[in-house]
């Protein structure tokens, strides 16, 4: 029936069509303006953007070589990725594993841990930095347990603010980890784990041969999908720190947004986003590697 | 895996986990109901012995906290939470329905091959902070910058990745058959998804349209730059607040914090089963 096949292929069409039309006209085509733009150094104080001229890789070229804010600042970025994906892993698998116990009040307790992940960014951010102020609520606890002059002043030193930063990601994100390997835990089958107990397996031994291997697509989802996000990490920064003491603190993001906002540089900050962009590509590819074949012959 | 009871040294790690978790949010809801003398007490005052609204009020009506000596209030709240509001209602609906149609195509037509899936997933790729140096140039140029129509639109582009792929994991969970047997009776395909897929996903459509609503609402960065006079939203009102007066405003500050985040902690809630489901696009169900 040709007539019939004509109609469901456009009725597919109109399905998508909205969707392909937003994304091209809200993101595809601002981003080849910026993509285009990235090859100037046009800023709006310089005129119209006709009168933008082609610099070639000029940009890209200042920006690896010779802004070392830039590299200081993806540098900084994949610090705290590392460190903050790494604590919200283990802290939220830890979880996870405590809440396949049973005990009373679990279902409650269950979504009170995973509040802070509904709470804004900027709340977050905000809320932090009120509670690491001199004489916030955190000194005051460190003085009772410390003693006198055991408060710090937290947002003037570089290591103090960049500590916050860790802090504020890993109360604010770690419920996702725990969320995520909870769905994956519960989702192990029992046989296995059954089988192996009584072929004399150690519970550890349980744990990591049996569980964690087959917890490992859930694993490498929620890698992926948090490094996604913390590259793009700007809101909590912003409230904190604003990338300070100096520059100590700033991201790739709030120094993308410095450059555009507030010093106007828009068409080297289109270059920088596009080395970003680039970066977060190879890094996704890289993380996905490891389940891509199981991706792969799990869809066939 | 086989459940086992919990031991005491796990209760106190319980309680430990608890009690950060909560801190936090404590301390914006007591900072909140905190009279002006509380505000930047030394050493800092916990729990309020006088709790008060004034606050609360303050944000609305800015000459409210004239009587306690406090000056610096200049703007009323009323327009962020208004703009706040009509910005992620209007994006969050639109963002779901255009989203509904991509997922039902998607998962029933696989449709478009490779490249709609990936170009819709773009949105999500690109920091913010970069997408919006374009956006800066083009809608200025068009005229669409410091409007709700502008900002709506971003919205949509950037939460259509999370409204499709979420709908879609749940539109996959129904089988095909019960809509074809609806085609076979002689409805349409269009009515058959109306009447027949629709109501089977009723559940995760709610879902779904609450999490997309938790995203709009907490989005600052398009806020931010694409904001001067005519529009404005609570978080951008929160960091002008905290830029304007050097954090000396604390309980205003706080108790519009608090005005934030309650619809999100509420809709949270509610929606806890899918939140994994729509954070990691449909990847993780439960």
């Amino acid at each position: 029936m040709p007539d019939g096949a004509g109609r469901r292929r456009r009725f597919v069409r109109g399905l998508m069509l909205p969707g392909q039309l937003i994304s091209l006209f809200v993101l595809v085509v601002p981003l080849l303006v910026a993509l285009a733009l990235s090859f100037t150094t046009w800023s709006p104080t310089r005129g119209s953007l006709f009168d933008a001229s082609f610099e070639g890789l000029f940009n890209y070229e200042e920006l690896l070589f010779y802004d070392t804010r830039f590299v200081e600042a993806v540098v900084r970025t994949l610090v705290l990725a590392v460190v903050c994906l790494s604590l919200e892993f283990v802290i939220g698998l830890g979880m996870a594993v405590l809440f396949m116990r049973e005990f009373r009040g679990k279902s409650l307790i269950f979504s009170t841990l995973l509040t802070p992940m509904m709470v804004l960014p900027v709340v977050v951010g905000y809320t932090f930095w009120m509670l690491f102020q001199s004489n916030g609520p955190i000194n005051q606890m460190l003085e009772l347990l410390l003693g006198d002059g055991a408060g710090l002043e937290w947002f003037r030193s570089a290591s103090l603010a960049t500590a916050t930063v860790i802090i504020t990601e890993v109360w604010h994100w770690t419920p996702l980890f725990f969320l995520i390997l909870l769905s994956g835990l519960n989702s192990v089958p029992e046989n296995p784990i059954r089988a192996a107990v009584i072929l004399g397996a150690s519970p550890r031994q349980v744990f990591w041969r049996i569980i964690l291997p087959m917890l490992l697509p859930v694993i490498v989802v929620a890698f992926v999908i948090r490094s996604m996000e913390i590259i793009k990490l700007f809101d909590e920064v912003f409230m904190l720190t604003r990338g300070g003491p100096g520059s100590s603190t700033e991201t790739i993001s709030l120094y993308i947004y410095k450059l555009a906002f507030n010093d106007f540089q828009l068409a080297y900050g289109a270059a920088a986003a596009f080395l970003v962009l680039l970066g977060t590509l190879f890094l996704v590819d890289l993380l996905l590697t490891p389940i891509r074949k199981q991706l792969l012959e799990g869809r066939n | 895996m086989p459940v086992r009871p919990i031991t005491w040294p796990l209760v106190v790690v319980l309680i430990f986990l608890l009690v950060v978790t909560l801190f936090p949010i404590f301390w914006i809801a007591m900072t909140a109901i905190k009279p002006p003398t509380d505000w930047n007490a030394v050493p800092a005052v916990w729990i309020p012995a006088e709790p008060t609204l004034i606050n609360f009020r303050t944000l609305f009506d800015p000459d409210a906290i004239r009587d306690y000596g406090v000056g610096g209030v200049s703007e009323s709240a009323t327009a962020a939470v208004i703009g706040s509001i009509i910005a992620s209602v209007s994006a969050t609906l639109l963002s779901v329905m255009i989203g509904l149609l991509a997922a039902i195509g998607l998962s029933r037509y696989s449709a478009s091959g490779r490249f709609t899936p990936l170009l819709i997933l773009s949105g999500r790729m690109f920091p913010p902070a970069a997408i919006a140096v374009p956006f800066v140039i083009i809608f200025s140029a068009v005229g669409l910058i410091d409007t709700y129509l502008g900002l709506i639109a971003i919205y949509v582009a950037i939460t259509l990745p999370f409204s499709t792929w979420m709908l879609k994991s749940f539109v996959d969970e129904i089988p095909r058959e019960v809509e074809e047997a609806a085609m076979v009776d002689g409805k349409s395909r269009f009515m058959a998804h109306v009447t027949v897929t629709l109501p089977l996903i009723r559940g995760g459509l709610f879902a779904t349209t609450l999490f997309i609503f938790i995203l709009n609402w907490s989005e600052f960065l398009f806020a931010l730059v694409l904001s001067y006079t005519n529009i404005e939203t609570i978080p951008v009102r929160l960091a002008k607040y905290v830029t304007a007066t050097a954090g000396t405003l604390y309980g205003v500050q706080a108790a519009l914090a608090f005005l934030a985040m309650s619809p999100l902690v509420i809709a949270g809630f509610l929606i806890q089963k899918h939140l994994a489901r729509g954070m990691t696009f449909g990847a993780v169900k439960r």
